[in-house]
């Protein structure tokens, strides 16, 4: 109780220092340039996963950036994804700096760029991290007007959760706003402060809900202390899905007799539970002795009760070991788990590829690539029913296909030539095999493909036509003339 | 060699029951007096509350004398019928008729009037060849737009293979008209010169294009007359492979054949069907029951190019092709022995059977076909690609059936099943589950618990027998349950 009527003093101490400026002057005053807050303008261009040697037109977003300690201007990382120019601008001066990005971190949608010129930041003061917050606490969105004054917005903490970041990687803590925001400079990365200091960064705006996703100092300040680690690993995972179990008849089944308890109903191949030896129907009942209810929540000291999964994500870093209680085949078990981050590197289909340019390889003119979501969702927003439903099945049920299946090899489409003659048509097949060699990346590909057998490309499909055939020297004689005709930089990206 | 297609936007030619009740006009003689309006009362099965006795509903299509009491008609015009009447333009009173044999696949079914001594008098119309394209025909039927006898008339625009609509999984020969023909037309004769060279059966709708009907030509009506001769109507027989043309000078010279213009490379041979076994994906057809095939597939039969499926298509359960085929450079001779494909069923449009469905402690389990999801249209991903590639894939050799559990009736006992819905069920209490009737009888074993398991490994439904029991009256009660399970189609 105590705590809490001093933060309402302190509030109030606040909200007289809207009228008369007081200590935070600084970034209070009606009409002060704020000494904290950059305008970032961040060209983008992505790559067109259909056609991997092309971009698609640049377009620009426009954010807000907050200083903070070390230089850094904190910023979403969707803002600077696929950046390919960024700028900084002062509010009021509209002064201008180039910068580059330190860090991006998609999983926790983060980024910290710094400015080419160090002298640019100098007279500016950077934001101190809040503390935790409670529902009902207030917070103020900060917005620049277009003269360079600050636009404060006010609104009110709704909702403390684990939630879907737009990664799709994973869940993370984030807090719910309510506030009327209204969108200035097309994008809605803007910081969030309380009491002088920075409590988030909105991170997405719902317009018919006038509700703010903020990104909490709790996900930053992990954010911040895995940058100044030796090495960046960023966000570990446990790598598995659970159910709740609170359905009773299913309790009394695997002879559950506490109050809680969650049922593990994935695994993630070569993921942290993976390697720990958790199973598929295993119970977890407690984290480091922490008891998880059946919706798999702990007590967090400054939260309540959330998912258990910010305290193994987000309070404990890469490397860290987790102490599960697990009930398997009516028995109790203690398992030490070690906190890793996602390898991604055999998976079956890449979730999320940002600043790297996809791989591709063109054979005569079938262009060969790895099945990506990001490729499926080049059909659009309704990508999941509209891409080809083969593929969509195998990307989104990746876990459940054999682990050492290597990447999925994917004839994309046909750039006809005189060789591919009779194969325009086809798209979106698996390939198995090339000149006989099993193909489980691109790599692969292009090695089995630098040995003909009797002077033709064999390449094998899991679908129709299963098999076809190119003639190697023609192929080779025609690769200046294919590259010329559909003005290929290269014939492969490996 | 099914083809996936669908006839989009195709309009079914059945016109919704508009009682017929013309005058007799002078129909002493003509091509006419034969052709009969037909009209059907309906019952569409209930795939989403399969208890109940399914949706009323009716329609009017044509058909005509073909021999004694022996009525020609388009299946779709009969189909799920409980109730058929016939009249004609000469007799417009109605006479209860009755469904002799009925072909899906070809859309093709017998009727007979229940009192034959009805039609005694009227003479059967006779049956022409394949006419010819540009020569003109015209259509009889009762169509909308009025109650007596209709005729037009129009061209031969097209020869071709063409998605039957009515299963959605066949295509045989048919041949486009420009003559209009309009719902009711469905099941009429197209006549040329005094005999019948096609029935209509469907068409485009306006709004796609306009003047585009088809006809079902009188190789397909002949054969599914003689596949009927002994009582018995078999279904279409196929060779279960897809091919591909060989056009690619690289794959000719790969596969061992001389520069010219024959052959096609087998793709997918499924398991399951007539050439499992002995035709290999690779393999290139050089002829097909000595018909040399070119290497777009077409072969020459009665001096028209045709595709090599032809060959098949006239033939019947049991009836032998023999392939010439070049596997790995060595010619081969293989024999392959027609018989229908079962898997492909699951894919078509099913009529006249009842939907199965068991009931467990409020959760209703149904197997998979076109007809459920139709009814359903689920957007769960995992069903949708084992449906879509239940045979491209292979998955039937895994399951016969995809059981799921299809709906939820809310009670106490499954207040957490919610999420399952459209889940596919693996096993139930260790029992592995791949058909409808191995759910059924593992839950009729005794247990405590029963434990459903679904595809994907996720959680398991738990029910308590106890539980169970207790629920069933309520649940029976609550949602008018008329039966807790179906196991006969």
């Amino acid at each position: 109780m105590k705590s809490i009527l001093f933060l309402r003093s302190l509030c109030l101490a606040f909200l007289m220092a809207l009228a008369v400026p007081s200590a935070f002057a600084g970034d209070t005053a009606p009409g002060a340039a704020p000494k904290f807050l950059l305008r970032v303008n961040s060209t983008n261009q992505l790559y067109e996963f259909s056609k991997p040697w092309i971009k698609k037109p640049p377009f620009s977003k426009r954010g807000i950036g907050a200083l903070i300690d070390g230089g850094r201007i904190l910023v979403t990382a969707e803002l600077v994804a696929n950046s390919t120019f960024i700028e900084l601008e002062k509010p009021a001066t509209v002064e201008k700096s180039t910068a580059t990005v330190e860090r991006v971190d998609y999983d926790c949608n983060l980024a910290v760029l710094r400015p080419a010129d160090p002298d640019f930041l100098q007279g500016m003061q950077p934001l101190a991290l809040n503390g935790p917050l409670q529902v009902g606490d207030e917070a103020t969105i900060l917005q620049l007007e277009p003269n360079g004054d600050i636009a404060r917005t006010l609104g009110r903490i709704t909702t403390i959760s684990v939630s879907g970041y737009p990664s799709e990687s994973g869940a993370l803590l984030l807090f719910k706003l309510s506030a009327p925001l209204q969108q200035r400079d097309g994008s809605f990365t803007v910081p969030v402060v309380r009491e002088g200091r920075l409590i988030g960064m909105v991170m997405r705006y719902d317009v018919r809900n006038q509700s703010a996703d903020i990104v909490p100092t709790a996900v930053i300040r992990h954010f911040l202390a895995e940058l100044d680690s030796p090495a960046y690993q960023g966000f570990a995972r446990l790598g598995l899905a659970f159910a709740p179990l609170r359905d009773p008849q299913l309790r009394r089944y695997i002879g559950l007799q506490e109050p809680g308890g969650i049922y593990v109903s994935d695994i993630t191949p070569r993921g942290s539970a993976d390697a720990a030896g958790i199973k598929k129907g295993d119970a977890i009942l407690a984290v480091d002795g922490l008891p998880l209810d059946q919706d798999g929540n702990y007590e967090d000291p400054d939260y309540g009760r959330i998912l258990f999964s910010h305290f193994t994500n987000t309070i404990k870093h890469p490397g860290a070991i987790v102490r599960l209680k697990i009930l398997r085949d009516g028995k109790t078990l203690e398992i030490p788990l070690s906190m890793q981050v996602a390898n991604r590197e055999n998976a079956i289909s890449e979730t999320q590829i940002s600043d790297t340019a996809p791989k591709y390889l063109i054979l005569g003119g079938l262009v060969f690539i790895e099945l990506s979501r990001p490729y499926l969702k080049e059909w659009g927003n309704k990508w999941t029913s509209g891409a080809p439903q083969r593929l969509v099945y195998f990307d989104a049920f990746q876990n459940e296909l054999p682990p050492d299946r290597g990447r999925m090899i994917i004839l994309s489409h046909v750039l006809p030539t005189p060789d591919t003659l009779g194969y325009e048509d086809l798209e979106n097949i698996v390939v198995t095999k090339v000149n006989g060699h099993a193909v489980k990346s691109l790599a692969d590909l292009s090695e089995a493909a630098k040995n003909p057998v009797d002077g033709f490309q064999k390449i094998e499909f899991e679908e129709d036509p299963k098999l076809l055939f190119l003639d190697a020297a023609s192929i080779e004689a025609n690769a200046e003339e294919l590259k010329r005709h559909y003005a290929l930089p290269a014939l492969e990206r490996l | 060699m099914k083809s996936p297609l669908f006839l989009l936007a195709c309009l079914a030619l059945v016109l919704p029951t508009a009682p017929a009740s013309g005058q007799a006009i002078d129909l002493s003689s003509g091509d006419w007096e034969g052709v009969v309006n037909i009209d059907a009362s309906v019952l569409l099965p209930d795939y989403r509350e399969p208890w109940n006795a399914g949706q009323p509903s009716g329609g009017s299509g044509t058909g005509f004398l073909i021999g004694k009491n022996r009525f020609l008609t388009n299946a779709h015009v009969v189909s799920n019928a409980t109730k058929l009447v016939i009249r004609s333009s000469n007799d417009p009173r109605p006479h209860p008729a009755r469904i002799v044999h009925i072909a899906h696949d070809c859309d093709l079914a017998l009727l007979a009037v229940e009192n034959p001594a009805f039609f005694k008098g009227t003479v059967p119309v006779e049956f022409g060849g394949v006419p010819q394209m540009e020569s003109s025909v015209s259509a009889y039927g009762y169509p909308v737009g009025g109650t007596r006898l209709s005729v037009t008339r129009g061209i031969v625009s097209r020869i071709d293979f063409q998605p039957y609509s009515h299963s959605g999984m066949d295509s045989h020969l048919a041949i486009q008209i420009d003559a209009a023909i309009n719902p009711g037309n469905s099941g009429g004769p197209v006549m040329q010169n005094g005999k019948v060279v096609g029935v209509a059966f469907q068409g485009y709708s306006g709004d796609v294009a306009q003047n585009v009907g088809y006809m079902i030509p009188t190789p397909v009506i002949h054969r599914f007359l003689k596949d009927v001769e002994d009582g018995h109507y078999d279904h279409y027989v196929d060779l279960a492979l897809t091919y591909r043309n060989l056009f690619n000078p690289a794959a000719r010279r790969a596969l061992g054949l001389e520069d010219g213009n024959t052959g096609v490379q087998v793709g997918s041979v499924y398991s399951g069907g007539a050439s499992a076994g002995i035709v290999q994906p690779g393999d290139v057809i050089l002829k097909i029951d000595g018909h040399t095939v070119s290497s777009d597939g077409s072969i020459e039969l009665e001096d028209q190019a045709v595709p090599l499926e032809e060959v098949v298509e006239r033939k019947f359960k049991g009836d032998k092709v023999r392939l010439d085929i070049l596997r790995e450079g060595q010619p081969m001779a293989l024999t392959v022995t027609l018989r229908e494909p079962w898997p492909f069923k699951l894919q078509s449009n099913l009529y006249d059977e009842k939907p199965r469905f068991f009931v467990a402690g409020g959760l209703v389990f149904q197997p998979v076909d076109q007809n459920f999801m139709d009814a359903h249209d689920p957007s769960d991903q995992r069903l949708n690609y084992l449906f879509d590639y239940f045979i491209a894939d292979g998955l039937h050799t895994k399951r016969p059936e995809i059981v799921v559990l299809s709906n939820i009736l809310p009670d106490s006992v499954n207040a957490y099943a919610d999420e399952f819905r459209y889940s596919v069920v693996d096993e139930v209490n260790g029992r592995p589950v791949k058909r409808l009737d191995e759910l059924a009888a593992a839950f009729g074993e005794a247990s405590d618990f029963y434990v459903i398991k679904f595809a994907g490994g996720g959680r398991p439904i738990v029910l308590e027998r106890k539980a169970i029991e207790e629920a069933r009256p309520r649940i029976s009660a609550r949602y008018a349950l008329k039966a807790e399970k179906n196991l006969e189609k």
